[in-house]
């Protein structure tokens, strides 16, 4: 199977399908995908500026770390989540997507810089647990952190501004709206806006 | 209109309902034909997801520092810091941050005036933003002045601990709100979106 076919396929599958025949269940999925990314930059943030000396500072690093990141990683499980079923609603069109491609990239050097940040400070964390700030690879560890992250707000925000919705024709007439929960049948319910 | 509601909603004037709609997408219009408005719209390819990316970076940190504190009330994180450590810690980021958002969402506001004022969402989201920031200034004003008080006994609190975990989901009520702006026509009817 080809990369064309396997994300026809993705396009095509019934989860797809039933994202795209709802005109909620998308906005919803966005929805936990903008709570999830907040929670995710917001705590990484927190240890960031604790590894700068910016806040925090009285706290021993690894308190702070063991009180976040837990947090950090479940957001981090819903948007990858909530951010797979945006992705195959129009794989094609995303997967082509420059700026989603670069914010994968982007993803992979945060992944990348949390290693190295484990392999180079995180090994003598004992020495500067209750220091102001990190030594200087931590340092630098956090600036990049910050920079990536919010790249990757930025990048995401693009990905949206330059693909279009999925237009894939299905049998089934789509669902309208709010007006659905409490009424079956699209009979008086207002069409959704143009674009 | 033959929905289930739709009854209950007729019970309002509905000439005075026309009326109040009207004027809002009027003031829409006047808005969006003003110079500052103008401007964002002819560099609103790069300007508006700007403003929208910052938008998003601050709920992030609004969303945590809320959070935070309310994982201390709960007991979840920061233990060995008190209820107004943990505050001093995140307060002045949320006020920080809450500016940043209400820059960020003016600009919004005057580029696209009938995308956000003409919707259900906008108005319920600021709504909430109300609430939520009354919550965490009366908070913070109230934990000041009796810091020993909430410490020892109010902190232990099954109602508290209830407004803490309230707290939180309002703002994630307001995000979601704040997503829905674009897809106001979820809310069918409800949305003067779809009525144009």
């Amino acid at each position: 199977m080809d990369l064309s076919t396997f994300l026809a396929a993705l396009e095509a599958s019934s989860i797809a399908v039933t994202i795209r025949n709802s005109l909620y269940i998308f906005p919803l999925i966005e929805s936990a995908h903008v709570c999830g990314l907040a929670m995710v930059f917001g705590t990484i943030a927190v240890i960031d500026l604790r590894l700068l000396g910016f806040a925090s500072t009285q706290r021993p690093f690894r308190r702070m770390a063991s009180d976040t990141l837990k947090w950090t990683w479940a957001a981090f499980l819903l948007t990858a989540i909530t951010g797979a079923f945006m992705f195959i609603t129009n794989a094609g069109v995303y997967y082509h997507n420059t700026f989603f491609r670069t914010k994968m990239v982007a993803l992979v050097l945060a992944g990348i810089n949390m290693v190295i940040f484990e392999w180079t400070a995180g090994r003598t964390i004992h020495q500067w647990d209750t220091a102001r700030s990190a030594p200087t690879a931590g340092k630098t560890a956090a600036v990049l952190s910050l920079v990536l992250w919010v790249s990757i707000i930025f990048l995401g925000r693009w990905i949206g501004f330059t693909t279009t919705r999925a237009t894939v024709p299905t049998e089934k007439e789509p669902e309208i709206n709010f007006d659905n929960i409490f009424d079956n049948g699209p009979d008086n319910a207002p069409s959704p806006p143009a674009k | 209109m033959h929905r289930k509601w739709a009854s209950e909603r007729s019970s309002f004037p509905v000439h005075e309902y026309t009326v109040r709609k009207d004027a809002l997408k009027e003031f829409a219009e006047w808005l969006s034909h003003t110079y500052f408005s103008v401007f964002i719209q002819n560099h609103n390819s790069w300007m508006i997801p700007t403003i929208q990316s910052i938008h998003i970076a601050g709920i992030g940190i609004v969303m945590v520092s809320v959070f935070m504190v309310d994982l201390r009330i709960l007991g979840l994180a920061g233990r060995d810091q008190t209820l107004q450590e943990t505050t001093n810690r995140f307060g002045p980021w949320l006020t920080g941050a809450l500016c940043v958002l209400l820059a960020t969402g003016a600009l919004m506001v005057i580029g696209e005036p009938v995308r956000e004022l003409v919707t259900v969402s906008f108005w319920v989201k600021m709504f909430l933003v109300a609430v939520g920031t009354l919550i965490a200034s009366v908070f913070q004003l109230v934990l000041r002045k009796h810091e020993q008080h909430w410490q020892d006994e109010l902190i232990h609190r099954v109602t508290v601990k209830g407004l803490a975990i309230l707290t939180f989901l309002i703002w994630v009520a307001i995000i979601v709100l704040g997503r829905l702006i674009a897809y106001d026509h979820v809310w069918g009817s409800w949305s003067p979106a779809t009525k144009a």
